[in-house]
C-alpha cells in the first residue's frame, strides 16, 4: 500500500517534469490522455471486472460535464466542488440506471445503454437550461498568479487533469484489489457459483455500475474543462464507441492498460490527420478517416485479441514456462 | 376525437417503419443470438445505394428494389465474412460475452466511415414516391398524407410476404427450425450455417426497406438511422426479442405511443418517452408482451 502511494507520487513528479519540457500542443494532449485514462478505467471496472457491457459511457460523461458546468455557473461553486458535483450526480444517475441494469444481461444491457448514448445528446438539445446545441461554458479560471507569467492555461489544465487522473486511478486500483474487485470477478466468471457462496450479485452489480458512472462523470467534467465547454456535440455516440475501442485495445481487464488505450485514442486523430493530408486532404477524408481507423482497430482486436494484447503475451509467457 | 384519429394514423405509419427495423433485429437475434447493432449501418449503406439509383433514374421503386438487393447481399456478406470468422475465434476470458456485441458496433462504425468517405456528411433527400401533403377531407386538410398511406401498405405487403415465406415454405420451416434448435435441425439434414446466412440476408433486405421508407419523408446522412435503430430495438424488446409477431406489434404500439406524445406534449419528450417505455418493459415484463410464462433466454 505504501509502495503504491510512493509509485503514484513518483508518477506525478514525472508528469510535472514532462509538462515543463514539451510544447503547448503536447501539454493539451497530455490533459486529453489523462481524461481518457479516467474514462477507460470506468469501462475496465464495469466490463472487465463485473462483466456488464455499457455502450453509454459517453452519456455518463455528459451527465458529469453538465452537472459540473451547472454547479459552477448557476450555483457559483468553487471549481473543486464542480468536480465533486460531477462525481456525485453521475454516481446517483448510475445507481438509478444500475438498478435497472442489474436485472439485464448481455444484449439487453448493451441496447439500453446504446439508447442512452444516442438519446442523451438529443435531450440536452431540447431543454433551455442545458444551453441547447451551443452548450454552456465551463471555465475553471486562469492558473494562480504565483506560478508566474510562463505558466500557460493549457499547462494548468494538464496539472488539474493529471492530478485528478492519478487520484482516480489510485482509488480505482485499490477498489479492484479489494474484496469488491474479487467479488466482481467471481460474479463475472460464474454468477450462480458466486451467489451460492453468499454474494449478493444484484447489489454488487449496481455498485459496479455506480462507481463506473462516477468515474465516467469525472472524466466528462475533465473533458469539459479542457475544451472550456459542455455541448451535446462533445458527447456523441462516436465518443462512446471510441471509449469501448480504447478499453478493448487496452485489454478490458487491465487497469494499467488504460494509459496505453488513452494514448492510442489521442494518437489516432493525429495519425489520421497526417494520413489524410498525404492522401490529398479532401474534406470527407479528414472527417471520416479517424472513425475508420477506430472501427478497423476495434474489429481486428475484438476478433484476434479480445482480451487485450497484454493477455495474449501473458498467456504465451505462461506456456513457455 | 378527430385529432386522436389523425395521431393514430400517423403513428401507424411511423410504427410500421419501426416494425421493419425491429423485425430485422429479431431475425438475426433468433438465429445468431447477437443483437446486430450494425443493422443501422447496413440499412444506411443500402439506402445510400437506393438513393443513388432513385435520384439517377427518378424511379423510387427501382431504388427501393436495389436497396433491398444491396441490403440482402450486405447482410449475407456480414454473416459469411464477419460473424463466422468471429465465432471461429470462439473466445474465452473476460471479453467472451461482450465480443459479438462490440464487433457489431465496430462494424457499424466501419460502415458509417465508409459511407462518409464516399458520400460525405451533407444531408441527402430522396424524392418521395407519393405526395407528402395531407389528404383533404371536406374542408380540412389532415396531416396524414398519401405517402403515409403508401408506407403502411408497403410495410404490410412485406410483412405478408415474410409471413408466407416463414409459414408456408420449406425455407421458412428450416429457418424456424435452425433458430429454435440448431443441433436438432442439423441432425434433420438442414444446413444450418447456410440457413443462418439466408436469415441474415432477409434481415438485411428488410432493413434496407426501412431505411428507404424513413428517408422518403426525412433526410439521409451517415447518422440519420441511429434513432431508427434505437426505436427498432425498443420495439423488439417490447415483443420479447424472440417473437416476430411480437416485434411488429411492439413497433406499432411504440409508433402510436410516441406520436401521441409528439402531438399532445411536445418533441422534447419523445425520446425520453421511448426510453421510459424500454426501462418499464424490461423491469415489468422482460419477456415481452408475447411471452407465455417462459423464462427469458439470454
Amino acid at each position: 500500500m505504501r509502495k503504491k502511494i510512493a509509485l503514484f507520487i513518483f508518477l506525478g513528479w514525472v508528469l510535472l517534469l514532462i509538462g515543463d519540457r514539451v510544447d503547448e500542443l503536447r501539454v493539451y494532449q497530455g490533459a486529453q490522455i489523462a481524461m481518457y485514462a479516467i474514462a477507460l478505467s470506468s469501462i475496465v471496472l464495469l466490463t472487465g471486472y463485473s462483466g456488464q457491457v455499457s455502450l453509454g459511457n459517453g452519456a455518463m460523461m455528459a451527465v458529469g460535464g453538465y452537472s459540473a458546468a451547472l454547479s459552477l455557473n448557476n450555483l457559483g461553486s468553487p471549481v473543486w466542488f464542480a468536480f465533486v458535483m460531477a462525481v456525485v450526480v453521475s454516481a446517483l444517475f448510475g445507481a438509478l440506471l444500475g438498478t435497472a441494469a442489474a436485472r439485464l444481461s448481455g444484449p439487453y444491457l448493451a441496447g439500453t445503454t446504446l439508447a442512452l448514448a444516442v438519446g442523451l445528446p438529443e435531450i440536452a438539445n431540447q431543454f433551455a437550461f442545458l444551453g441547447g446545441v451551443p452548450g454552456i461554458l465551463f471555465d475553471v479560471g486562469f492558473p494562480p498568479a504565483r506560478f508566474g507569467e510562463e505558466f500557460t492555461q493549457y499547462k494548468w489544465f494538464f496539472w488539474i487533469a493529471s492530478f485528478i487522473a492519478l487520484f482516480a486511478l489510485f482509488i480505482t486500483s485499490n477498489i479492484l484489489q479489494s474484496r469488491y474487485g474479487r467479488t466482481w470477478r467471481a460474479i463475472r466468471s460464474n454468477s450462480l457459483a458466486a451467489e451460492l457462496s453468499g454474494v449478493h450479485s444484484g447489489r454488487m452489480k449496481i455498485l459496479a455500475f455506480t462507481i463506473s458512472s462516477a468515474l465516467a462523470g469525472l472524466a466528462g467534467a475533465v473533458m469539459a474543462m479542457t475544451i472550456s465547454l459542455v455541448a451535446p456535440g462533445a458527447y456523441t455516440l462516436s465518443l462512446s464507441f471510441a471509449l469501448v475501442t480504447g478499453a478493448v485495445l487496452a485489454g478490458v481487464s487491465s487497469l494499467p492498460g488504460v494509459v496505453f488505450g488513452a494514448l492510442i485514442l489521442v494518437a489516432i486523430p493525429e495519425v489520421a490527420d497526417v494520413l489524410a493530408n498525404r492522401l490529398g486532404g479532401d474534406e470527407n477524408l479528414n472527417n471520416y478517416l479517424p472513425g475508420l481507423i477506430v472501427s478497423v482497430l476495434l474489429i481486428l482486436s475484438v476478433i484476434f485479441t479480445p482480451n487485450g494484447p497484454g493477455e495474449k503475451l501473458r498467456r504465451r509467457h505462461h506456456k513457455k514456462m | 376525437m378527430q385529432k386522436l384519429l389523425e395521431t393514430f394514423l400517423i403513428g401507424l405509419s411511423t410504427g410500421s417503419i419501426y416494425a421493419l427495423m425491429s423485425l430485422a433485429l429479431v431475425l438475426v437475434w433468433r438465429s445468431t443470438r447477437v443483437v446486430n447493432f450494425a443493422q443501422a449501418g447496413q440499412a444506411m449503406l443500402s439506402t445510400y445505394i437506393g438513393f443513388e439509383i432513385a435520384s439517377r433514374t427518378e424511379i423510387f421503386w427501382l431504388g427501393l428494389a436495389c436497396a433491398i438487393a444491396a441490403g440482402a447481399l450486405l447482410g449475407a456478406g456480414v454473416d459469411y465474412f464477419f460473424m463466422r470468422v468471429l465465432f471461429k475465434h470462439a473466445v474465452s476470458g473476460p471479453a467472451a460475452v461482450v465480443a459479438p456485441v462490440i464487433a457489431t458496433l465496430g462494424l457499424l462504425g466501419l460502415i458509417r466511415s465508409i459511407v462518409g468517405l464516399i458520400w460525405g456528411g451533407e444531408f441527402k433527400s430522396i424524392k418521395a414516391p407519393a405526395s407528402t401533403d395531407g389528404f383533404t377531407i371536406g374542408e380540412r386538410t389532415i396531416p396524414f398524407s398519401p405517402l403515409n398511406l403508401l408506407i403502411i401498405v408497403t410495410v404490410f405487403l412485406i410483412l405478408i410476404i415474410l409471413a408466407v415465406i416463414f409459414q408456408r415454405t420449406n425455407l421458412g420451416l428450416s429457418l424456424r427450425a435452425s433458430a429454435y434448435a440448431p443441433e436438432i435441425a442439423q441432425l434433420a439434414g438442414i444446413r444450418t450455417a447456410r440457413t443462418r446466412t439466408i436469415g441474415w440476408a432477409i434481415a438485411g433486405g428488410v432493413g434496407g426497406v426501412a431505411g428507404m421508407l424513413v428517408t422518403s419523408s426525412n433526410f439521409l446522412s451517415p447518422y440519420s438511422l441511429d434513432l431508427l435503430l434505437v426505436f427498432g430495438f425498443i420495439a423488439a424488446v417490447i415483443g420479447g426479442l424472440e417473437s416476430m409477431v411480437g416485434s411488429v406489434l411492439g413497433a406499432l404500439i411504440l409508433g402510436i405511443g410516441l406520436t401521441i406524445i409528439l402531438n399532445y406534449i411536445g418533441t422534447s419528450l419523445v425520446f425520453i418517452g421511448g426510453f421510459v417505455v424500454l426501462i418499464v418493459v424490461l423491469l415489468v415484463k422482460p419477456d415481452g408482451i408475447m411471452a407465455r410464462g417462459r423464462a427469458r433466454r439470454a
